[in-house]
């Protein structure tokens, strides 16, 4: 078990998320950056969709109840584990009683910690995550709090210290400037409700990500893009990734805890490979859109499962090169 | 387990079919260093020993890849000279594929000098922090 000493902003509880209640209006819910989660989860050997617990903000400290294997992964930051650094994209190792520490996050937006054998809250509805929404999943429907104690898997799995390379270096995407993220999107249903020179401004634009940001959906500040004319829909089903523009022209980027139907008009979608840029985009940066073509959004995906191929086959070597030993 | 006649004739064939020159095996209580005596070592001058060496105790390499004395992210070595460090402390990094290895510190001491150069190739058991131990 885990006991949560101190906590900052809306940490919760989050596997890869929920995927088969869509129909009936049940949001996705799960890891902002799911690549982070998946790479906390091979370092330990764990199911990929093994729930960890997604930490937006700094302080946040924990004590560990018993002897167990971890992993920190997504955005940088400082921790210590009973006083020991700990890198970041790192696995390590825990005695029970051991507190860790996480002081400061320079590098990204939200911290994954994974667990050996995953932290064992009851599947609701096919998943661990937490459904803020709905107040279901996770611990009790709710984000973190000081005193919580979170049930984890039994595993006596034994392993060394061990670093990846983070997602983000692997996968860099060219002319990004430090303070910024440049995502790739597809345009959507109404794009062509916007002039040529309103469709430039949404291109060239480098949008700010408001504090109104958060894991329900992301609100940019910018240039008013406006359609040539009211667009009026009736609500309809959209998806995280997809990009709204409500009457004061200022786009808002649905995320994981996003409803399910919406009637605002979508001038684009952020492709599937690049949701987890956008969940290690800090609140006050910049954000560029990038348009992209249906079969380069697909290279992109195959390039991140590539990614994650050599991420599960580089740990594997390493666990069998220890076994031989 | 101990180390038979055979075992060692069998490495040193292994050794010169493969054109690597050294191997150095440690268990507890065992190490075997095998060298090749390939013409070109005769040739080059044997390195003579720090005259301090035994005052000191380094962190080695223990796999081949490329040596990180910070992590890409972070600005600051993991480790600088003058510094006191734990034994087990994280001294560097080496970076095999996508994994980072950690070299870590055989004892507590304070760092006397980082040998390993980042972005260098080391293999097992290139020294890449010197520490002198407390006492």
């Amino acid at each position: 078990m885990i006991e949560i000493l101190s906590v900052t902003g809306p940490a919760s509880i989050q596997d890869l998320g929920r995927f088969d209640q869509y129909r009936f209006g049940v949001g996705t819910s799960g890891a902002m950056d799911d690549v982070a989660l998946r790479a906390g989860n091979i370092l330990l050997g764990n199911d990929e969709n093994a729930a960890g617990i997604e930490i937006p903000m700094m302080p946040f400290s924990l004590r560990f109840g018993r002897d167990m294997a971890f992993a920190l992964t997504g955005a940088g930051v400082e921790a210590e584990i009973a006083g020991r650094a700990v890198p970041p994209w790192w696995r390590s190792h825990a005695r029970a009683a051991d507190i860790l520490n996480i002081k400061a996050m320079p590098h990204g937006a939200r911290l994954y910690l994974a667990v050996s054998g995953g932290v064992d809250v009851p599947i609701v509805l096919g998943s661990r995550s937490t459904q803020f929404r709905g107040e279901f999943g996770g611990l009790n429907g709710r984000p973190l709090q000081v005193g919580d104690i979170l049930p984890c898997a039994t595993s006596t799995a034994t392993i060394g210290e061990l670093g990846v390379e983070p997602a983000d270096i692997t996968l860099a995407r060219p002319n990004t400037a430090a303070d910024e993220t440049i995502v790739r999107v597809i345009v959507a249903g109404e794009y062509d409700g916007f002039d040529a020179d309103t469709q430039a401004l949404f291109w060239s634009s480098s949008w700010k990500i408001t504090p109104q940001s958060n894991r329900y959906g992301y609100r940019l500040q910018g240039p008013a893009v406006k359609p040539k004319a009211p667009i009026e829909k009736r609500s309809h089903g959209i998806v995280p990734g997809v990009i709204q523009i409500p009457p004061n022209g200022q786009p808002i980027i649905q995320m994981r805890d996003a409803q399910t139907s919406g009637g605002y008009p979508k001038i684009a979608t952020v492709i599937r490979a690049d949701l987890w840029r956008l969940g290690q985009a800090r609140l006050g940066s910049k954000l560029r859109f990038e348009q992209t073509a249906y079969t380069d959004a697909l290279a992109a995906e195959a390039e991140m499962s590539a990614y994650l191929e050599r991420l599960r086959a580089n740990v594997r070597l390493v666990e069998e090169t220890r076994t031989c030993r | 387990m101990p180390i038979e006649i055979t075992d060692i004739e069998r490495l040193a064939q292994i050794l010169a079919r493969s054109g690597v020159d050294t191997i150095e095996i440690e268990e507890p209580g065992l190490t075997l260093k095998l060298v090749v005596d390939t013409a070109a070592r005769i040739a080059a001058p044997a390195t003579p020993a720090a005259p301090t060496t035994d005052h000191f105790v380094t962190a080695k390499a223990d796999v081949a890849g490329h040596f990180l004395a910070a992590h890409p992210w972070q600005d600051k070595p993991f480790v600088a000279p003058g510094e006191r460090i734990e034994a087990g402390a994280i001294v560097g990094l080496v970076k095999i594929g996508l994994l980072y290895a950690p070299v870590v510190a055989p004892t507590a001491g304070t760092v006397d000098a980082v040998i390993g150069e980042t972005g260098a190739m080391v293999g097992y058991g290139t020294p890449i922090v010197r520490i002198r131990p407390f006492n």
